[in-house]
């Protein structure tokens, strides 16, 4: 909201003590930050940033109000003579309870003297330019002013009773932003005896708007349902800057004189003479009492505040006040719509003697606390592994493009979007591989040699028969490793990554984390297709995993104690002929199971260390190293037996069409 | 020594054995140099021992003298430069072996933890003292958790499909717009058992979707870290106190909270929180707009309404909540200048930002 400092010390002349700076931290104090300060010519507009429960600070006046308050200051007193009103000059039927109280007046027009200088600044100031219509910008000036909206209407285009009703379902009005605009039966309308003339406290009718030929005015000062109007706002997106003061709670007690001012303005400016003024309907009954103890303020206070201090500052917004045995009987004033429960009215006083008064103390420990849930550590574990393995930690958008080749195999069109900010976020998304592999590539374009990314996130799974949770949400970890590692220094060579071997180094960082071997058998979605970064038409490799897939690490601090051998253990060495299809793991399990029978306890280890593939070797061969380690638990083995195994696994090895190389 | 008792090719070797000694650069040369003057035969000392052999009786002593004492310097000249030699060839032989450590290492690759949930797992670090632990949940929500149990009324603007992400199928299904639905979730799930619990007392991480545009400032999903504390006769000091420990904990011990009255639906009293710029501590920076104060989160008193929602009767139970954006704490302390670079996963970005704690 703007804020001009001039018109704001017109109302508080104790602001004119006041400096600009000081004054904005007062405001802050008060829970209106100033976002903005613009100085020009003089004047200094400040934008005021105001709470959505606060209607009643909208206005110069209403601000004024509550600095008055805190400073316990005097407000200047409200320039209005007050009108006799006279008999009904035409009839004003109220048919809807969101319209309690409606005041009015007619008067016809002179020789317009314009809109003087002051009132144009204003304007000015607040981004809302005098349109040199004397009715219309007087109406706006009070609204900044004072803060309650009017409206002016051209008497003479208005066909017999004023009616506030609720619209007919299709009815049409044309608003003075010339839309059409077509009304539901929750849309409040003045209405004259052939249809709708204005949306009630929100903007007025293109039909009867006042016009540099009108000559008789129809004033509107009312009070409307905060509800009502800000549903129709929202319900046409018509937010003006009446529907905002309405929608959060205008003054009822501020009607009539606002109407008041009104003619007043319009007698000085456009040499107005009053018809007559009337009023339909009544102020609503006060809003209801708040009862607050003195314990209860204090527990919220930090501290004891003394009743008689709490009662005081209340008074000063504007509360009626009484003392009971128990603490205080509060009375909100017409324009605090904000303090309907206890709590309320505690903030209140705490904001009224300044938040910064407020103590400061660690609340005991009542229970006992819980532990952190094994989902988060296990999270928290695997991140900082895989930090600590050279993997950097990604954060993408949970919603992705439809083109999403959903892993799970459910529908997707249960996890779109009803309102996306484009097509392309417009699907929650069934997998994290996408956008890694699309923020792998974004990296190797921008010229990273190697690419190393890891998320945790959920993805989403659509399962529309289950009613209570139909679209489940599965933590999930994905990496990406892509491009070429090493060459960097002189030991570490060059491997590339997007090679058909860079699949091991992956398959080894699960390793790493313990991801169980049958799920990353399973997984089918290796390769990242696609060219990018060069020539290659892999750039990497990816994996996925449902982090409930990954096992938690076992509940003991530390593991039980296993026995291991002191005594040394044998290692030996196997170089045998394959096969280039030879798969490893039929042979390895083969020898391994060989190894099993013959050396029972004393078999310990056996893997391929070294693949050698050369012209030297006969074709279609290539040779295998194999390592086999032995070891016995309570002796030192001997040479002889260790031959035996060997030549064990190797008939193994044989049986698959292996053979020892020369 | 009678130099005329020996041939003149004697004389002459004689007189080069030094140079020639002096030009063996390795032991092979250094062998054929000992072969030449000492070997058994065909050297210059085998010729000296015929020519002593033939001479006359009377000379045969002092000629033996002279040659003994020359084939002794030239065995042990030829001995010292063996020596040498061999050293020579096992420092060279070491050198071969030996590594400038100073050359560039190996390193270990280098990952890191995102910068955001390096933040929120040190504000779990920073309230686990104090009994908090970590609660979760969906981020497709229901608006019953996401709005109504948060006394957020109906008709209110954040529930408009132009701020709210809702899903296609599910009217009543959203992306929720905060971390509150956990304090719903959470007072829901205890409500039963919280006289035997002594109240609650939680953080709430997780990632949270706005209808906003990419830009600097916005992002359609960022994160928030939720923090609820329910107990007995809890007040805006216990907030207060609350905060100011855990800024401290996070900005070093000259961090300072500040309370301004500001509005939440779900909190009565209700306050913005700033603290004291941890970048320039208070005298005025850029970061602070010089006015050595930040704006951190937004906090206050739960609302009686949020804890009847959930069945705790407010006349009994009081409790705080507050609740911060981490992507804002994250652009603060680290200066970014662009809420961007949190998402786009440069790794240049992640690695310079992320660390490995």
């Amino acid at each position: 909201m703007l804020i001009e400092t001039k018109a704001l010390r017109k109302e508080l002349p104790a602001l004119k003590r006041v400096g600009t700076k000081e004054l904005c931290e007062l405001l802050a104090s008060l829970g209106f930050p100033v976002d903005a300060v613009d100085e020009n010519d003089g004047s200094t507009v400040l934008d005021v940033d105001v709470t959505a429960n606060r209607g009643d600070v909208l206005s110069h006046r209403g601000l004024a109000r509550d600095i008055a308050a805190r400073l316990g200051e005097a407000m200047a007193p409200l320039a209005v003579k007050v009108l006799a009103e006279g008999e009904a000059l035409r009839p004003v039927r109220l048919e809807s309870p969101a319209c309690p109280l409606y005041a009015t007046a007619v008067l016809e027009l002179g020789k317009a003297q314009g809109t003087p200088a002051e009132a144009r600044e204003l304007l000015a100031h607040m981004g809302a330019n005098a349109k040199d219509l004397p009715p219309v910008d007087a109406s706006n000036e009070i609204l900044h002013r004072i803060g309650h909206p009017t409206h002016a209407f051209d008497a003479d285009t208005i066909h017999g009773a004023l009616i506030v009703r609720w619209a007919r379902v299709g009815e049409k009005v044309v608003t003075l932003d010339e839309v059409e605009r077509t009304l539901t039966a929750q849309d409040l309308v003045i209405a004259d005896e052939e249809g709708a003339i204005a949306l009630a406290g929100v903007m007025g009718g293109n039909s009867t708007k006042v016009t540099p030929a009108t000559r008789r005015v129809l004033l509107e000062s009312a009070y409307f349902d905060p509800r009502t109007i800000r549903a129709t706002a929202q319900r046409h997106n018509l937010h003006t800057d009446a529907s905002l003061r309405f929608g959060r709670g205008a003054d009822p007690g501020m009607a009539m004189t606002a109407r008041d001012m009104l003619v007043q303005r319009l007698e000085d400016w456009a040499g107005g003479r009053l018809v007559g003024a009337w009023t339909a309907g009544s102020v609503p009954p006060p809003a209801q009492v708040v009862r607050i103890s003195g314990e209860v303020m204090s527990r919220v206070a930090g501290e004891t505040i003394p009743v008689e201090e709490a009662a005081t500052l209340l008074e000063r917004v504007g509360c009626r006040v009484e003392s009971e045995p128990e603490g205080l009987r509060v009375v909100p004033p017409s324009w605090r719509h904000d303090l309907g429960i206890v709590d309320d009215v505690a903030e209140e006083v705490l904001r009224l003697r300044g938040y910064e008064r407020i103590p400061s103390a660690l609340p005991p420990l009542e229970g006992s606390p819980e532990p952190l849930s094994r989902d988060y550590l296990k999270r928290r574990r695997i991140a900082a592994l895989l930090a600590h393995l050279g993997f950097c930690q990604a954060v993408t958008f949970g919603f992705v493009d439809p083109g999403e080749d959903s892993p799970h195999g459910d529908d997707p069109a249960f996890r779109r979007l009803k309102n996306p900010l484009g097509e392309e976020y417009s699907l929650m998304r069934g997998t994290l591989l996408r956008d890694l592999r699309d923020a792998a590539a974004t990296n190797l374009d921008r010229g990273a040699r190697e690419v190393r990314l890891f998320e945790m996130a959920p993805v989403f799974i659509s399962r529309p028969q289950d009613s209570a949770a139909p679209v489940e949400e599965r933590w999930t970890l994905g990496l990406v490793w892509a491009g070429e590692a090493g060459g960097e220094d002189p030991l570490t060579p060059v491997r590339k990554i997007a090679a058909p071997e860079g699949k091991s180094y992956l398959i080894g960082i699960l390793k790493a984390l313990s991801v169980p071997e049958q799920v990353i058998r399973d997984f089918d979605r290796w390769t990242l297709s696609g060219v990018v970064g060069g020539a290659q038409g892999h750039l990497g490799w990816q994996f996925e995993v449902p982090l409930d897939a990954i096992p938690d690490p076992p509940e003991r601090v530390i593991p039980t104690f296993t026995s291991f051998s002191r005594l040394p253990s044998v290692a030996r060495d196997l170089s045998l002929l394959v096969g280039l299809d030879q798969g490893y793991l039929p042979l390895v399990e083969a020898m391994t199971a060989a190894a099993r029978t013959a050396a029972g306890e004393s078999f310990q280890d056996l893997r391929c260390v070294d693949v050698f593939r050369h012209k030297s070797l006969p074709e279609g061969r290539q040779a295998w190293l194999f390592r086999l380690r032995f070891q016995n638990p309570s002796r030192t083995l001997t040479g002889e037996e260790v031959d035996q195994w060997v030549a064990a696994v190797l008939d193994a090895a044989k049986s698959l069409g292996a053979g020892l190389r020369g | 020594m009678e130099p005329s008792l020996l041939p003149i090719e004697i004389l002459e070797a004689r007189q080069d054995f030094p140079k020639a000694l002096e030009a063996c650069k390795d032991l092979d040369a250094l062998m054929r140099l000992k072969g030449a003057f000492v070997g058994r035969e065909g050297s210059h000392a085998a010729r000296m021992m015929e020519i002593l052999k033939a001479a006359p009786k009377e000379q045969k002593r002092e000629l033996g003298g002279a040659i003994n004492t020359l084939k002794n310097g030239w065995e042990e000249a030829i001995k010292a430069r063996q020596a040498e030699l061999e050293d020579a060839r096992k420092r060279a032989a070491a050198l071969g072996k030996a590594w400038d450590p100073d050359l560039p290492p190996p390193m270990p690759p280098q990952g890191s933890l995102h910068p955001l949930n390096r933040i929120i797992d040190r504000l779990v670090d920073v309230f686990r003292p104090l009994g908090y632990h970590v609660e979760e949940g969906p981020e497709i929500e229901t608006e019953a958790h996401n709005f109504d149990g948060l006394n957020i009324p109906a008709d209110h603007p954040a529930r408009s499909s132009a701020d709210t992400f809702y899903l296609e199928k599910y009217p009543e299904l959203l992306l929720r717009t905060h971390t509150s639905p956990m304090e719903v979730r959470t007072l829901l799930r205890v409500a039963p058992q919280i006289e035997k619990k002594g109240g609650i007392r939680f953080l709430a991480p997780g990632r949270v979707y706005r209808k906003d545009e990419i830009d600097p400032t916005h992002s359609p999903m960022f994160h928030q870290v939720e923090g609820m504390l329910v107990g007995h006769g809890i007040g805006m000091h216990h907030l207060k106190g609350t905060l100011a420990y855990a800024m401290k904990a996070l900005f070093g011990p000259d961090a300072d909270v500040r309370f301004r009255p500001s509005y939440f639906p779900f909190v009565e009293p209700g306050c913005e929180v700033d603290v004291r710029c941890p970048l320039c501590g208070g005298s005025g920076c850029r970061v602070c707009k010089q006015s050595g104060w930040v704006e951190l989160l937004g906090a206050g008193l739960t609302h009686p309404n949020v804890l009847a929602y959930a069945g705790i009767d407010p006349n009994v139970w009081s409790g705080f909540a507050f609740g911060m954006g981490v992507e804002r704490i994250a652009m603060m302390v680290s200066e970014t200048p662009d809420l961007r670079f949190f998402f786009e996963n440069d790794q240049r970005f992640l690695k310079t930002m992320g660390g490995l704690n």
